[in-house]
């Protein structure tokens, strides 16, 4: 493939949701000739991999309003994009499995409420009334929000990538960024698999693979890549409403519109991308044992396919969003660990107003690149993670 | 094989018996051709298509377990059958107007939008109409747990059949002791080897590399029990299976592969099939002939009918169409007839039936050596991939060998390959003849055939993926709306996703693209083969939690 032209005024690296949104705010302010390259196929990265997961329960109010956002996003998105993501607010139903769990669920709601949002504190009785067959004893309560919810991530990808292409969006796929050309001290350039087109800014939305964009272009980042292992069970008639989730082992599922039960839980596994996407033995049979010991009844259903994806870490569970001040023209829209999906419409419209000069509203303390640089660890750590 | 006391059980809420040992399908099939579910979106009546546990043709609820096929389920006395997703029975459904209401199909992807305030609404609709049958009751998950079996083998052959047991055979004459393992019914005793019948090997991830018992393979024994043996070495022999066609009201009942009429026909003549036409010209197809014997009543091939084939019909005195195409099937609780035209611009006619046995093209089940990380060929006169292969039959990866069907040898040389790769596995020199490989080049046969039938008008409904109710024209769209490969495909449209794992429609799919993006099938791609091979329940997976707890993850 060649491109169209030879130069652009944004290069975006990484077509997952993540660049594609990017690359839709661009377009929609007028940015001018957009590039986004991919070495994939479409939906190949973390955006063809995740358990279209979408909650506004966290630990940070920056991330909460993000998610806020994001749910009005996806909540406009059919419309918008005309294809049906068929984002359902069945709700988060977050379990606690010990009183310290519990007590931890009660300060995130605080946070959650003092945002304005209607979560709630369940009892055992209460998680019960919510989770058919729940084994006994396996919980002491919850929290839960309604409209929380799960969509379909693939048709999300196909009207983002239509839609940037209806304006005038370049997407070349199969086309491997290779490194960042860099003069006077600036972006000017990319040099890919298919040749080296100039421009004065890049976007880093490799996803997994990000740490590996930003090193290309001489930029140290605390980026980790980590494999995460999800199933997907045969599908039944539905019984289970909301996403029922764990933080104490990271465990996730939800019933798809389709009757599948798709989630994952925690597994360590050594960082990198390096060993490709197996699944594990360790992964099917720990999750069969964490889904059939909260619900029996899952027990009797088969595991139809199980697959792998990279998370790509921060050191405090939070995007990295915005210009690199070290290498001016280079952009991050990296770092969404396992929650990138949800944040993505909202997140980018700042990525976007970064590249475009204009003035971002997210505290450059929890979200620019340089607040790793200083000597000082970054201060609020999003710990409310899964998967 | 059926023999002795009878069962008594309940389809429907009505007392139904089955002879011992006989399978929930088998015991139906005494009345004709079961047709126990509706199709997941147009609820189409289905019927069995493959009798081997792969399809989604013949899917039950049992006891309160959803998605249970119920060709391989064997009757105990007391059960309760139902069926799934179709009210107030699988004959006379009433959402089965679905099927008539939406002459060019559901679209999913892009409706149910508008009105924005019935969202909601559609949600739950479509909801309910997802899955084949309700929610798995508690009690069925109780009668399903069971501990777990956990074993050593120097060497695992996966596959009873010819190869497998030729192997078998070959390290037992070595003075080993070989487990053997089969998913299988019926499984005849290996001799001198250790069986695991009716077990399902779903899972050989690659070998850790600290050597010892460097394999794990994970598994289930029916129903639910499951498995982990640790090998030094594995031998996979899982044969193959016969695939599906293309062609208007191809997921009607009656239309059976190969596998399928087998299963449904007890003994030569006899079973639910009475007028079947065959489809295909090579050996299966003769197969095929030799048991439904007098209730073939013509024989359909898309190219040259072999001279065995020509024998055998002319012996049973019915008609041969070679060089045909079969462009569509009526009937629609039953296949009636089926409409052929001969390649190449002939008028079409029909041929009367009740049924359609594709014999034409058989694929082998290579998901273990993708698992395991082997090296992949795509072999063209199969139009399939196959592990790479030194001639004493090793794959890529030390201490993981193939044999049979799988191992991409033609037919006849099939036995000799179990031995073959016996004695690679025992590292002993093997004196016997060299493997005769499937070509690695040339397009598939059916390339050219779909070419032409896809040209021409269709009939009926044109579903490419049962399980899922994807339609052709759905594929054909993706392409329009410029997706490429197999897995974006996949992907937009959900083809080879459902039950089957893709085992009867990615195949198709494949040729198609291959077609549509003017590449070859292995520039398309192919569908990373994910774990498991089949259905795993989890019952038997949360059992073996604790075998695999310590290990360190790869
Ligand atoms: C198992 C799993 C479950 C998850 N569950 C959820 C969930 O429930 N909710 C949620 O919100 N999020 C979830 N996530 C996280 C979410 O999937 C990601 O955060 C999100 O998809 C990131 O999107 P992206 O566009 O940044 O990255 P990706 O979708 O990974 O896209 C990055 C793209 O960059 C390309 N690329 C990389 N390097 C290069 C290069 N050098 N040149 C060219 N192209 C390159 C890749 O090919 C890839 O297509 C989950 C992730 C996983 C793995
Ligand atoms: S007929 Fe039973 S699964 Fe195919």
């Amino acid at each position: 493939m060649t491109f169209a032209r030879g130069d652009y005024r944004v290069v975006v690296v990484g077509a997952g949701i993540v660049g594609l949104f990017t690359a839709y705010h661009l377009a929609r302010a007028g940015a001018g000739p957009i590039l986004v390259v991919d070495r994939g196929f479409l939906s190949n990265g973390g955006s063809g991999r995740n358990g279209g997961g979408v909650r506004q329960q966290w630990e940070t109010r920056s991330t909460i309003r993000l998610a806020r956002e994001a749910v009005a996003d996806y909540r406009r998105f059919s419309s918008e994009f005309g294809y049906n993501i068929w984002f359902r607010q069945g709700g988060y139903l977050f379990l606690a499995d010990t009183p310290t769990e519990l007590a931890r669920l009660q300060r995130v709601h605080a946070i959650v409420r003092a945002e304005g949002l209607p979560s709630e504190i369940l009892d055992a009785d209460g998680v019960a009334a919510r989770l058919d067959g729940l084994a006994p004893g396996a919980v002491v309560g919850g929290s839960y929000l309604r409209s929380d919810g799960t969509l379909y991530p693939f048709p999300a990808v196909w009207g983002v990538y239509e839609a940037v292409r209806r304006l005038g969006v370049e997407v070349a796929l199969g086309v491997d960024c290779r490194a960042i050309v860099v003069r006077d001290g600036r972006v000017a350039g990319v040099a890919t698999s298919d040749g080296t087109v100039a421009t004065p800014t890049v976007v880093n939305a490799a996803g997994g693979w990000s740490g590996e964009v930003s090193r290309a272009a001489g930029l140290e980042v605390p980026n980790v890549a980590s494999r995460h292992e999800i199933l997907a069970t045969e599908p039944s008639k539905p019984f289970l409403d909301p996403m029922v989730v764990r933080a104490s082992d990271g465990l996730y599922f939800s019933q798809t519109m389709r009757g599948e039960i798709v989630g994952g839980v925690t597994v360590p596994h050594p960082p990198g991308t390096a060993r490709g996407v197996p699944s594990s033995p360790r992964f099917l049979t720990g999750m069969a044992g964490a889904l059939v010991g909260l619900l029996p009844r899952l027990g009797a259903l088969g595991v139809l396919r199980a697959w792998t994806g990279f998370y790509d870490d921060t050191p405090d569970g939070l995007p990295i969003v915005g210009a690199d001040p070290r290498l001016a023209g280079f952009v991050h829209a990296n770092g969404f660990g396992g929650h990138g999906f949800m944040l993505a419409p909202a997140a980018t419209r700042r990525v976007a107003a970064a590249v475009l000069g204009e003035a971002v509203d997210l505290d450059p303390a929890e979200f620019s690149p340089g607040r790793f640089l200083g000597p000082a660890a970054p201060t609020t750590v999003e710990r409310l993670q899964l998967g | 094989m059926a023999s002795g006391t009878e069962r008594r059980f309940s389809w429907r809420g009505r007392p139904t018996t089955a002879r011992d040992g006989e399978t929930i399908l088998e015991a139906l099939a005494h009345d004709g051709l079961p047709s126990v579910v509706r199709s997941p979106r147009y609820h189409r009546p289905r019927g069995p298509l493959c009798g081997v546990g792969q399809c989604t043709g013949c899917l039950v609820r049992v006891n309160g377990r959803p998605n249970v096929r119920a060709c391989r389920q064997v009757v105990a006395s007391g059960d309760v059958v139902e069926n799934g997703n179709a009210w107030p029975s699988p004959r006379f459904d009433l959402l089965g107007v679905l099927d008539t209401a939406f002459p060019s199909g559901i679209d999913t992807l892009h409706g149910f939008r508008r009105p924005a305030f019935l969202t909601g609404l559609y949600q739950r609709v479509v909801r309910r109409l997802s899955g084949y049958s309700g929610p798995p009751s508690p009690e069925a998950a109780r009668a399903l747990a069971s501990a777990p079996d956990v074993r050593t083998a120097t060497t695992v052959i996966v596959g009873a059949g010819p190869a497998g047991r030729a192997a078998a055979r070959a390290l037992v004459d070595a003075g080993e002791r070989p487990l053997v393992v089969d998913r299988g019914l019926r499984v005849p005793e290996v001799p001198g080897a250790e069986l695991l019948a009716r077990s399902t090997a779903t899972f050989l991830p690659p070998p850790s590399a600290d050597g010892g018992w460097a394999f794990s393979l994970v598994g289930f024994t029916e129903p639910a029990r499951g498995f982990a043996i640790r090998a030094r070495r594995v031998i996979v022999a899982t044969g193959g299976y016969d695939a599906a066609l293309w062609f208007g009201g191809a997921d009607r009942p009656g239309v059976v592969t190969a596998d399928g009429a087998l299963a449904l026909t007890p003994a030569p003549g006899a079973g639910p099939l009475r007028r079947a036409v065959v489809f295909g010209g090579g050996d299966r197809a003769a197969t095929t002939i030799d048991r439904l014997h007098e209730s073939v009543v013509a024989v359909v091939a898309p190219g040259e009918i072999r001279p065995e084939v020509v024998r055998r019909a002319s012996d049973l005195g019915v008609p041969l169409y070679p060089r045909t195409l079969l462009r569509s099937v009526t009937g629609r609780r039953r296949v009636r007839s089926v409409r052929l035209e001969s390649r190449g611009g002939g008028a079409p006619f029909h041929v009367e039936c009740d049924s359609v046995v594709l014999a034409h093209r058989r694929l082998p089940h290579p998901q273990l050596f993708f698992q395991a990380g082997a090296r992949m060929r795509w072999r063209g006169g199969a139009g399939a991939y196959f592990p790479e292969l030194t001639d004493a039959g090793a794959t890529s990866v030390p201490g993981l060998f193939a044999a049979g069907t799988v191992a991409g040898v033609v037919g006849d040389d099939v036995a000799t390959s179990g031995e073959r790769a016996a004695k690679a596995a025992l590292g002993a020199p093997f004196d016997g003849p060299a493997p005769r490989w499937i070509p690695a080049d040339g397009p598939a046969e059916l390339e050219g055939y779909y070419r032409e039938l896809l040209g021409g008008p269709r009939p009926g409904r044109w579903v490419a993926c049962p399980c899922e109710d994807v339609l052709v024209a759905e594929i054909e769209e993706a392409h329009r709306a410029g997706y490429r490969g197999v897995e974006v495909v996949k992907r937009y449209t959900g083809v080879g996703t459902g039950l089957c794992q893709g085992r009867y429609c990615l195949p198709e799919t494949l040729l198609t693209l291959a077609r549509l993006e003017g590449r070859t099938p292995p520039e398309v791609g192919y569908i990373t083969q994910r774990p498991p091979v089949h259905p795993t329940p989890l019952a038997a997976l949360a059992a073996l939690r604790e075998e695999f707890a310590g290990e360190p993850a790869p």
